[in-house]
């Protein structure tokens, strides 16, 4: 028997297989996204810091919007051309269709990599700012990674004389970065201390490896594996014992459970001591002369004297300054400071003349005192266009953001404001899609910043880290994209493909190209509600 | 009587298995049949039932015993290497038993009981039930079984890393899970994240099974098997496929977000202010809600429950009516109860978060969800047992067990009662109390239900019966130790026992002799049930050797069926030859009545089948013309 | 069914047609929530933007599903199927945002504020 209702549908049901299959899994696709689209709905709703509204560059929303809508009608004529058998047609929409995805992702990949790119930094007391990070130079030339990266200055500096590794847990490529840091400020990382344990049964304690050798990963594993051997070892033994005293203590006591006799129960290490070999858990190096190492701020829980990496190297050594330095600074953001400090009853004036930034920086106090001037005529504005209620209050006011964000745009202003010669049309253009120009507008639009380490609570680039607005937003487009390839490899699949099949059974492949245009729409379906939600609320 | 298969469908059509010759691979590995593809299913599946059955008796050791070694029966398995990160002078950790305890709840519920029930049993006998060649994509359901088996090696292997597996309970609840495992650099690498990513690799395996399943059910049922003609194990099947369906995406979703979370250091489920001992204050943004990820797990979660527990019942649905030689006592209404169940089963999950503080409103209507969706199932226990009533009972191996499993679902079913109700939840909450429900639902409830689908089809499959004398041995000694095993957690966890205790209990000892705080007296009370129940779980293990015996040997040894209608069964399934071959009927089948036709007074046998033609009757039944 | 060749050059022009309409109603919803004079409710985004955003939203969507995806003469099966996702996204999204806050007794104990 073969499968019925491949290509024909069924009588009752009035359906082909793929079909019911298809609307199934679209059904599922429903319960996914509806998943994220409830995670949004939850995330806002409970959100305790100010969501970030209308945050986005609308515009390559926009026209990936036209874009999807255009590949839709599109995807239908390819389907409709196959139906009425005109295989030229359908090549050229289904290729315009498979075009509009190739815009779309494209137009995404630029989108991500400016938010890639951007820095955003929450002060101790909630300020916010934002821009763009410089990079650590020696003279005038930016220092590189052992990747050939241009180094962000956004490091944490340890002048180390010491570095204990963790013998199980070091991680390889850290020890690496650490060696090819090493070798640029021509220091040595040697072993501190000649490393020497019983690493067989009653015999001698011996040397696995001497003092002054250097730090490879050769010789961690070396270590490890001594260390991994000891640890079995000794494992095995102390089982045994504990086993051989709770037999003891079983004839002791038959009639005790475990729970009463199992204080006086112990193994006698006096006995067992002779036996065990030495594990080796941590292995010390010094780094000769001491030497400024730089960790990223996620990697390491840094202190004065002993700081601590992620898979538990140990650091002895002078924690240094370590500032975090902005080549621009484009965006200056009170919304969360004033939402705490409402909290405690502070009004928000109070709040953000009381907070670090405008008590130390000259320019932030200039561009809030500027930014007050526009609210004033912001309010005016409203006041003139849409009056007063009944009681006399302004029917509109400014929004929260309006009141306490100082974005881009508003520094742009400022400076041309302030007699800086404006953009052309075509690099303004350009800005909607790649964020602030700051070659163009320049150091006095702007600045540079740099903000004391003890001052940053928490930084990130516009990246899921950065605040559960981006990670939605990024979980949910990402998941969409993936959607968008996988539709779009379909799809060419059935272009490039479908020729042969076209020729010997053409309704199967209509059949197929309607399957796939059914995914095509969903998709699209999914960025209609995707469009608004993220980008215009 | 019992050779209407061979004599109705006839052997003249044998011509067409010969042209389907595939090679070894195709036909063991890479098979597209679902017969195969069913049995990879089932015999994977009791694979990783097996090995969570070993970490729970390796757990019950750490429960009764918590200053003992663990004795050498149990830790050969081990290397020295493995023994000494993980076990303590031999004794289990308490981190190790939060790996092996939140594993145990993934293997058995999503790599062993869902694919037994619903990949094995489903795609060995559904498509058969309904008359049809296959699956409608034999290659998605290939590919459906690949994806599961990565799965679950992914989250396996992860007890052989740096980091152990997964140890954040079963449920993966954040901020424990977020944090878990953070030591490690490479993520991707440590077993909370490979838990997710097997996770994702099983959502994505059931998703294909249940579009499969559903279109197979809706457009390949064979000429007059119309909807009430369906046996009540394809109902079932269609409605779990439709909770897998719409289940499993948001906590693919879930699943998503918490990746995000590890990898891209997001924090949708982590608060603000987050501060650990071993991390301080958190290095996150925060803002997230770890209340989030509970919903979005227990909008599965619950669906999940009957997901493993329709295929059990439609198992034992099955076995009554054949061994009663009786139809299934108001088929009708079981369906509707289950359409119905199906449906509630999505709106009650957030009973699972009584003590999460909802706004009583919201707990007042999930209450009362809960208790709704107790109805249907309740009709469905009823249903079977009253199709008992007045039968003449064959007390077949596959009986015995059908016959088990109610009483033991009924005590999993009430059980579930109390905790249905939002105050009397607040005591039983994350007590042993809970354990003992969903265990007397799921081990001695559905295993049984599916010990009895095995014992049941094994003739279809394989041409011959499982002995009966190994049986015995298997099914007495379980039916005591599930009782042993499970009926004192009840007790333990009234008395407050919390379910993830390690050491059993052992800590509070040291308040035994305070006055004010009286808890370690009630402890003292109770403790020492934990060596009963341990010695339950290790004596039923033994005693399951006997079942896997007995499905080896009777492959080769046992008794030979004598006709491809060995039960005497009504349903499609034992219309085909036996073994069923490649496309599965000779000759396709047509269906003329409903599926449980036992003791019809106006017929000469005891039973009459879907496809016997109407010609041997008075009373003239027709094909529904609907093709 | 529009199957035969004939029916779907009829349905071309529809198409072409909902097409503009989905443009159209996109420039809408981008002038009403990036143009101040035309912002609906209070100044800058809320509620009111919320609702008629989203309403517009559906209305795209619907039309997509109904003429693109031909759910305006598709078998009742489909129907049947696609409801059940929408339905339960229903459920996920409602009561999981309603657990958040309690709509009878919150507002019953906090009036006073």
């Amino acid at each position: 028997m073969e499968i019925p209702y491949v290509v024909t549908p069924r009588k009752d049901t009035g359906l082909f297989n793929a079909k019911i299959a298809i609307w199934l899994f679209l059904a599922s696709e429903v319960m996914l996204f509806g998943g994220f689209f409830s995670a949004y709905v939850f995330l806002r709703l409970g959100a305790d810091y100010p969501w970030p509204e209308r945050t986005l560059p609308v515009l390559p929303g926009l026209i990936n919007t036209f874009v999807l809508i255009g590949s839709s009608v599109t995807v239908v004529f390819a389907w409709a051309s196959l139906k009425m058998r005109q295989w030229r047609k359908f090549q050229i929409f289904m290729g315009i269709t498979v075009f509009c995805a190739l815009i779309f992702m494209v137009l995404k990949g630029v989108e991500y990599n400016v938010k890639f790119h951007h820095q955003a930094v929450r002060l101790k007391d909630y300020t916010i700012m934002e821009g763009h990070l410089g990079v650590e130079k020696e003279g005038e030339t930016p220092v590189l990674d052992h990747h050939g990266k241009q180094i962000e200055e956004n490091l944490i500096y340890v002048e180390t004389s010491k570095l204990t590794y963790n013998t199980v847990r070091f991680h390889k490529p850290w020890v690496e970065e650490l060696l090819t840091q090493a070798e640029h400020e021509k220091s040595k990382i040697i072993l501190a201390a000649d490393v020497t344990a019983i690493t067989k049964e009653k015999e001698p304690a011996e040397v696995i490896a001497k003092a002054g050798e250097p730090l490879s990963i050769e010789l961690l594993n070396k270590i490890q594996k001594a260390h991994l051997a000891a640890r079995a070892h000794n494992g095995a033994d102390r089982t045994a014992a504990l086993e051989q005293e709770w037999v003891k203590a079983h004839a002791a006591f038959p009639d005790k459970r475990d729970w009463q006799i199992a204080s006086g129960v112990n193994i006698d290490m006096k006995a067992l001591t002779p036996k065990l070999l030495d594990e080796i858990s941590t292995v010390a190096f010094s780094v000769e002369p001491a030497t400024r190492f730089d960790f990223h701020p996620r990697d390491i829980k840094q202190a004065d004297g002993q700081s601590r990496l992620r898979d538990d190297t140990v650091v002895d050594g002078k924690l240094l300054d370590s500032p975090m330095g902005f080549h621009h600074i484009d965006a200056i953001d009170f919304q969360y400071l004033v939402m705490k400090a409402a909290a405690k009853g502070i009004s928000p004036e109070v709040a953000i003349e009381n907070s670090w930034l405008i008590k130390n920086s000259p320019f932030a106090r200039e561009a809030w005192e500027w930014h007050q001037g526009e609210i004033v005529k912001l309010k005016a504005d409203l006041l003139k266009r849409y009056g007063v209620d009944k009681e006399g209050n302004p029917k509109r006011f400014p929004t929260h953001k309006e009141l306490y964000r100082i974005g881009w745009k508003d520094f742009a202003k400022k400076a041309e404001d302030g007699g800086h010669a404006k953009l052309s049309s075509a690099d303004s253009f350009k800005e909607e899609f790649l964020g602030p120009n700051y070659d163009a507008r320049g150091d006095e639009t702007f600045p540079e910043f740099s903000i004391p380490r003890e001052q940053v609570a928490f930084a990130a680039k516009f990246t899921p880290a950065w605040n559960t607005y981006y990670a939605i937003y990024f979980t949910i487009t990402g998941l969409h994209g993936l959607h968008v390839i996988g539709g779009a490899l379909v799809l060419s699949y059935y272009l490039f493909f479908g020729r042969k099949m076209y020729l010997t059974n053409p309704e199967w492949l209509a059949n197929r190209v309607e399957i796939g245009g059914l995914f095509w729409h969903f998709v699209d379906l999914v960025w209609i509600f995707v469009f608004p939600i993220l980008y215009l609320m | 009587m019992s050779s209407h298969a061979t004599s109705d469908t006839g052997h003249d059509a044998h011509h067409e298995e010969h042209h389907y010759n595939p090679g070894f691979l195709r036909k063991w590995v890479f098979s597209t049949d679902h017969k195969m593809i069913g049995l990879q299913y089932g015999f994977t599946a009791m694979c990783f039932l097996a090995f969570g059955f070993y970490l729970m008796m390796v757990m019950r050791w750490s429960i009764a015993y918590p200053h003992e070694p663990l004795p050498g029966w149990m830790n050969w398995i081990f290397t020295d290497g493995w023994k000494a990160r993980w076990l303590q002078d031999g004794k289990v950790t308490g981190e190790t038993y939060n790996m092996f305890g939140a594993m145990h709840g993934t293997i058995m519920v999503f790599l062993g009981i869902v694919p037994l029930g619903f990949g094995a049993f489903g795609n060995y006998v559904t498509p058969l039930q309904i008359g049809a060649p296959d699956m409608a994509f034999p290659r998605l359901n290939m590919a459906s079984y690949w994806v599961y088996l990565v799965g679950g090696l992914i989250m396996v292997s992860s007890f052989f890393m740096e980091s152990g597996s997964a140890k954040s309970g079963w449920t993966n609840y954040s901020p424990l899970a977020g944090f878990a495992d953070g030591q490690i650099v490479n993520q991707w690498l440590a077993g909370q994240t490979q838990w997710l990513l097997g996770l994702v690799c099983l959502i994505t395996s059931s998703l294909l099974g249940s579009v499969n399943f559903v279109t197979t059910i809706i457009n390949l049922r064979v000429r007059g098997m119309t909807w009430m003609r369906m046996p009540f194990f394809v109902w079932s099947m269609l409605v779990t496929g439709f909770l897998l369906l719409l289940a499993f995406p948001p906590l693919e979703a879930a699943g998503i977000m918490q990746l995000m979370d590890r990898v891209g250091h997001s924090s949708f489920f982590m608060p603000s202010g987050l501060f650990t001992k071993s991390e301080g204050l958190a290095n996150l943004s925060g803002g997230g809600s770890p209340l989030l990820f509970q919903h979005l797990f227990w909008f599965l979660g619950h669906p999940e429950v009957y997901v493993l527990l329709l295929p059990a019942f439609a198992c034992v649905a099955e076995i009554i009516p054949v061994n009663t030689r009786k139809p299934l006592w108001g088929y009708k209404s079981m369906v509707y109860s289950v359409l119905v169940l199906g449906f509630l089963s999505f709106v009650v999950w957030a009973h699972h978060m009584y003590m999460t503080g909802m706004g009583a409103a919201v707990s007042t209507f999930f209450q009362t969800t809960t208790v709704l969706i107790s109805v249907p199932s309740v009709v469905i226990i009823t249903a079977m047992l009253i199709s008992l009533w007045g039968g003449s009972i064959r007390f077949t191996p596959p009986m015995m067990w059908a016959c088990a499993f109610i009483p033991m679902f009924g005590i999993g079913g009430l059980t579930g009662l109390p905790l249905a109700f939002n105050l009397a939840d607040l005591h039983l909450h994350d007590t042993y109390y809970v354990i003992g429900h969903f265990h007397y639902v799921v081990a001695p409830g559905i295993l049984f239900g599916f010990f009895a689908g095995v014992l049941h089809w094994y003739p279809k499959i394989t041409g011959r019966f499982m002995s009966r004398t190994l049986n015995h041995l298997h099914f007495w000694p379980s039916l005591i130790c599930m009782n042993i095993i499970f009926f004192p957690m009840l007790v333990q966890g009234m008395a407050g026992f919390h379910r993830r205790w390690y050491n059993g209990g052992d800590a509070y000892l040291a308040q035994a002799a305070d006055s004010v705080n009286i808890f370690g007296k009630t402890v003292v009370q109770h403790i020492d049930m934990n060596i009963m129940m341990s010695y339950g779980a290790w004596i039923m293990a033994f005693f399951q050797i006997f079942f896997v015996i007995n499905l080896f040997t009777s492959w080769k040894f046992g008794r030979k069926v004598t006709s491809d209608n060995p039960w005497d069964g009504t349903t499609l399934e034992w219309a085909t030859p036996t073994p069923p071959g490649h496309g599965n009927f000779l000759k396709e089948p047509v269906t003329y009545r409903g599926p449980y036709e036992y003791s019809r007074p106006d017929c000469e046998a005891d039973f009459l089948p879907q496809w016997a033609e109407p010609k041997h009757l008075d009373t003239a039944e027709k094909p529904v013309a609907k093709h | 069914m529009a199957d035969t060749p004939e029916a779907i050059k009829k349905s071309i022009r529809t198409y072409l047609f909902v097409g503009g309409i989905l443009f159209l109603g996109t420039i809408t919803t981008v002038l009403v929530a990036t143009v101040p004079w035309l912002d609906v409710g209070a100044h800058g985004f809320d509620k009111w933007d919320c609702v008629l955003g989203l309403t517009i939203a559906t209305i795209k969507a619907g039309l997509v599903a109904f003429v693109f995806m031909h759910l305006n003469h598709e078998k009742k099966a489909v129907y049947w199927l696609f409801a059940s996702g929408l339905c339960m996204v229903c459920s996920l999204a409602g009561l999981t945002a309603l657990a958040l806050g309690d709509p009878i007794f919150d507002s019953l104990f906090y009036s006073g504020h």
